[in-house]
This record gives structure tokens, C-alpha cells and sequence, in this order.
């Protein structure tokens, strides 16, 4: 036994520090793949069952892109008329400028936490044909059931309270100091808010529409109780499904997940970037 | 000229300050933290409304609480403040912060030569988080030489730095606004910093100016003894010659060991701690009933054959039992 070839104690001990330490590291790792790789499961599926013969047999019947133009004409309004008015709504929580604050964000969250299929049921009760809302509507030829105008009306109500809070985060993280700034060297609000708090919170701004179209271009609760017509895709997949089967509905879902998913991943990876410089 | 004169509700008390800066004057508002030292120049710059006073910067008047009541908003007031974070535009480059606001006439080359000046040459093309702290705070003050700006208000914006910047950007700010010959205010919680820039000085104490004078005079005659205790006056020994209650107050730099009535008053007693302290030493000297912290060269030691240290608190201040300064009997009033 050679007394020389066995390291110290203090050594060992490292030694044995060091090895724990990579193999929690490696645990860690392969922990982290495996609830990533079931977290993008569906998607891997999805890809694993798709043929391709049926994916152009499916998409090239007559018509069968039809739903795919709904739902992107709906989707785009819809994300117009959150710019419009959920970018204002935002902009005031995030200042707290309104009294009772809490009380606000409460009624956006209330509209979060509401079931979608609850928010189509409601809404017939709100703006449904024999509603004041729908009487009105009557008065201008327009119809809040089963219309083009139902379909936005339903996604805009799925989808606005995840822009509305997302762009009040985004104008939240703005710093006061900096807008303070901006105001002493000569500019006026609205001269502040263009050039400094707008630039300012846009990736996050980006973020939270892309979060909205994708809930937009999704939206199924809803749609299906008050705008079952015109279809989009999602209630394309749906009666698909139902009529013909699990096979020909996979199509549909690979049309919805490359139409919903590239907006937000374009805004993530823009915002994340912008975000990357500006911190250095 | 700025002139100054404003009433502020704070929870604890109500600041209460008349200030006058003249062209190209630099004034330091020193006092401890909470004191009202930065509510004073947000008043000045509209970022607080006050309760009652005016604020008029050349001629023209800003603030005005009494009828016909006025105040300017923030952004037509031309006043540059400058805090401890530079509060950069993150998205603009360096280039652009400095040019974020012109003044009339700053072209490129303005922009450049401020640049230049500031030491900023290579930086113009980054965003300012690729600046280190001492670069940010140049562009801060450079983006206000290069707006139109016209007084320069500083709230403790280098505390955060190390001595050797932020002597520097002391100095910077000394030049530029003797160049610029704009009245200017400097907050400032340690009496160094106010020292380091200031012709001026005026001693603030929970929302009342205690002393309005230059800064060797707050330290060398403080008009009271919270202005003395501010300034570093340690400790307050009863002399029984000046009269009932009154106190000399200790300062433990203007000490010198040893009996020499002729230069102040005379106090002896034994040493009870001692310590290193920079290049010198920092002793607790029992004296006249109290302990008197003592910084002297050497360590303090009682001469031969005498119990007692013995040492000599050079021309020092007395205070009257209300808090105010008397003159000593030997002291030839001014």
C-alpha cells in the first residue's frame, strides 16, 4: 500500500463535492428536458401522426382555407380594437391616475378568471337578438348572433384581459425617473409618452398582443355559443372532428398552430432581444 | 438669478425655505437625510406644488401661490436636475440622449464638442447600458448642457460613486457652471461633498434653514448647536468662565494636544480609549464631566508626573442654554 498515491483527505473531499455537484447538475438537466419535452408534446405528436397525402388531401378540398381567412380577418380586428381600446385602459392602471385602483384591475381579472364557454353564454344574454344591445344593433342591420361581427365580439372578450394586463405590466416596469427626465428636458405628456414611455414598454407591449392573437386565433368557448357561423378554424377543427374523425381533424390543427404561433414568436424573440440590449 | 421662497407640507413638519441663487453662484443645501434638502429643489423644478411661496428664475416667475396664482409645469420651466440615477433613455444611443433636447442652435458639432469635453468621444454610438456608472453620469450632465437649461439643479447625484469620480464630476460641474453663468444648488448629506462645491452654504434641519453662510464659517462659527452638531461637533463641555449653561463645542479635528489657553479652552483629563483612525489616532478623552472624542496625530499620553491628558479645543463655538451661539468673554465680536 503506497501512502503517497492517496490524496489527501481535503482533496477526496472535493473531489467528492465536485462530482455531487455535476452529477445534480446533469439531474438537473435532464429534469428540465424531460418536463420540456412533455410541455411540447401535443406539438410533437401532432407532427408524428400528420401524413402528409392527407394534410393536401384535406387542405385542397374546395373551400376547406375558407375558415383559415375568418379567423385571421377576425383575429386582426380583434387585435385592432384591443390597440384601441385596451393600450388606453392599460396605460391608466399602470399610473394609477384612476381612484380605487384595485377595484379595476378586479373587473379585468373577473373577465380573465370567467370561463370562456360562461363569457358565450353571458354574452347571448348581453348582446343576443332580443337584448336592448341587439335591438339597437337591429336598428343599424347588424346581428351579435352568428355573424362575423359575433366572432369578434367573442374573441375580443377571450383575449382582452390577457393584453390589457400584460401591457399594464409593460407600462409599469417604464421608470418614473426616466419619464421625469424626459419632462424637465422641455417635453410635454404626450411629447413624453411618444418618444420615451411608448419606446419603452413596446416589447412588452408586442408581447402581450402576441399572447392576445394567439388567444384570439384560438378562442373556442365562446365562439361556439354565440358565432357557431361564420366558422373559423378552431370550430373548423371541432365539427371536423365530429363528423369525420380524429384523422381529418389533425390537418386543421396544423394550420391553426403555424397561423397562431409564429406572431408570438417573432414578438418574443424581438422583445427579448430589445430587452437583451437595452439592459447590456 | 433664482430666487426661491416656498412652503412645503411634510408629514413630520413643514419645510419652510426663502433661497436666493445669483448667476453662476453654486449653493449646497446640506442637512440629514429627511431634512427637506431634495423636496426644495423639486419645488424649484414644478415636480412638487407648494403649499404657498414663489419660485422666479430670471425674471420669470414659475411659481406663484398668491394671486393672480401661476405655475409653469415642469417642461417649460428650462431646469436641469440631476439625481443619483442619470435616468438615461435606455433605447437611445449616447449620441442621441445627448441631443435629446436641443437648445436652439446646439447642431452636431455642438453635440460633439460637449462630447469631447465630457470625454464621452468613443461612447457615442452605445446604449447607455454598456456605460459604466462614472460615463452615465457624464451623458446625464451633458444631455443637460446640451438642452436648454437654465439653472442647474444637483440632488446628491455622485453619492453612489467612488471618491476619485466623484471629485471629478465635482469639478466638472464647478467649471461648467462658471462657464455657463447659471445660479446652481447641489444637495448634499455629507459636509464634505457641500464643501467641495460650494460658495455657499445653507445648513438645513427638519424643513428650516438653520444658517445661510459660506462654508467655512457654518464650521467655524455655527450659528446654533444643532448647526454645530451637524457639522461634526462631537461633544459639548460646560465652561464654567463663559457663563450659567453654556457649552463649548468639541470638534474632534480642532484639537491640539497640550496647554495653550492663549489659541481657545483648555480641558484635561484621562484617556479611556484610543484607536487608529486614518493617518492619525482617535481618542475618548474624559473631560469636564463628559467624554470628548479627539482626533489627534499622535496617541494621546499624559505628560510626565501628570494623571491627565491634557489638551487645547482651538476657538471653539459657545452655545447659550437655548441653543444658540454667545461669544466667549476673550472673543472680540465681529
Amino acid at each position: 500500500m503506497s501512502w503517497a498515491a492517496s490524496p489527501p483527505a481535503h482533496v477526496a473531499g472535493s473531489a467528492l463535492r465536485r462530482t455531487v455537484r455535476s452529477a445534480s447538475g446533469v439531474a438537473s438537466l435532464a429534469g428540465a428536458a424531460v418536463i420540456w419535452v412533455a410541455l411540447l408534446g401535443p406539438v410533437i405528436t401532432l407532427l408524428a401522426h400528420l401524413s402528409w397525402p392527407q394534410v393536401s388531401a384535406a387542405l385542397s378540398v374546395p373551400g376547406a382555407l375558407d375558415p383559415l381567412a375568418v379567423s385571421v380577418e377576425s383575429g386582426a380586428i380583434t387585435l385592432g380594437v384591443l390597440l384601441v381600446l385596451g393600450t388606453p385602459l392599460a396605460w391608466t392602471l399602470a399610473r394609477g391616475s384612476l381612484p380605487f385602483p384595485r377595484f379595476w384591475e378586479a373587473g379585468v381579472l373577473c373577465s380573465l378568471l370567467l370561463p370562456p364557454l360562461v363569457i358565450g353564454l353571458l354574452l347571448i344574454f348581453m348582446v343576443g337578438p332580443y337584448t336592448p344591445i341587439g335591438e339597437l344593433l337591429g336598428h343599424v342591420h347588424l346581428s351579435a348572433t352568428n355573424t362575423f361581427l359575433a366572432l369578434v365580439i367573442a374573441e375580443v372578450y377571450e383575449s382582452a384581459p390577457y393584453y390589457v394586463l400584460g401591457a399594464q405590466a409593460a407600462f409599469a416596469a417604464v421608470e418614473p425617473a426616466i419619464e421625469e427626465q424626459a419632462a424637465l428636458l422641455g417635453d410635454r405628456p404626450s411629447r413624453v409618452a411618444r418618444r420615451v414611455s411608448l419606446p419603452l414598454a413596446a416589447p412588452g407591449l408586442a408581447m402581450a398582443l402576441a399572447v392576445a392573437w394567439a388567444r384570439a386565433m384560438g378562442a373556442f368557448g365562446a365562439v361556439v355559443i354565440i358565432a357557431y357561423h361564420p366558422f373559423g378554424i378552431p370550430l373548423q377543427i371541432w365539427t371536423t372532428l365530429q363528423e369525420t374523425g380524429l384523422p381529418t381533424a389533425l390537418p386543421f390543427a396544423l394550420v391553426l398552430l403555424v397561423v397562431a404561433l409564429p406572431l408570438p414568436l417573432a414578438a418574443y424573440i424581438w422583445s427579448a432581444r430589445a430587452r437583451g440590449r437595452r439592459r447590456g | 438669478m433664482l430666487e426661491a421662497d416656498v412652503e412645503v407640507d411634510r408629514r413630520e413638519f413643514r419645510l419652510s425655505a426663502a433661497i436666493g441663487v445669483a448667476a453662476g453662484e453654486r449653493l449646497a443645501l446640506f442637512g440629514p437625510s429627511g431634512a427637506g434638502k431634495t423636496t426644495i429643489l423639486e419645488a424649484i423644478a414644478g415636480l412638487v406644488q407648494p403649499r404657498r411661496g414663489t419660485v422666479v428664475l430670471n425674471g420669470r416667475v414659475l411659481t406663484r401661490t398668491a394671486a393672480p396664482r401661476h405655475q409653469v409645469p415642469p417642461w417649460q420651466r428650462r431646469v436641469g436636475l440631476l439625481r443619483q440615477d442619470p435616468a438615461l433613455f435606455p433605447h437611445l444611443s449616447v449620441r442621441q440622449n445627448l441631443a435629446y433636447a436641443p437648445a436652439p442652435g446646439t447642431g452636431r458639432e455642438e453635440i460633439a464638442r460637449i462630447a469631447e469635453r465630457l470625454g464621452l468621444r468613443g461612447t457615442l454610438d452605445d446604449l447607455p447600458a454598456r456605460l459604466s456608472g462614472g460615463q452615465a453620469h457624464r451623458v446625464a450632465l451633458g444631455r443637460l448642457l446640451a438642452s436648454r437649461c437654465d439653472a442647474l439643479l444637483l440632488d446628491e447625484p455622485y453619492a453612489g460613486l467612488d471618491a476619485g469620480l466623484r471629485r471629478d464630476l465635482t469639478e466638472l460641474v464647478r467649471e461648467l457652471v462658471a462657464a455657463r453663468q447659471v445660479p446652481s444648488m447641489l444637495v448634499a448629506h455629507e459636509l464634505e461633498a457641500a464643501q467641495a462645491f460650494a460658495d455657499r452654504m445653507a445648513v438645513l434641519d427638519r424643513g428650516e434653514i438653520l444658517q445661510l453662510a459660506s462654508p467655512a464659517q457654518v464650521v467655524a462659527a455655527p450659528a446654533a448647536r444643532r448647526v454645530a452638531e451637524l457639522v461634526g461637533y462631537r461633544s459639548f463641555v460646560l465652561v464654567p468662565e463663559t457663563g450659567a449653561g453654556v457649552v463649548a463645542g468639541v470638534h474632534p479635528d480642532r484639537v491640539v494636544a497640550g496647554r495653550q489657553p492663549g489659541r481657545g479652552v483648555v480641558l484635561a483629563g484621562p484617556v479611556r480609549s484610543c484607536r487608529p483612525s486614518g493617518a492619525g489616532w482617535e481618542a475618548s478623552v474624559e473631560a469636564a464631566g463628559t467624554l470628548v472624542p479627539v482626533r489627534l496625530p499622535d496617541p494621546p499620553e499624559p505628560a510626565a508626573g501628570e494623571p491627565d491628558f491634557v489638551f487645547t479645543v482651538l476657538d471653539p463655538p459657545c452655545f447659550g442654554p437655548d441653543g444658540l451661539r454667545v461669544s466667549r468673554p476673550e472673543e472680540v465680536p465681529t
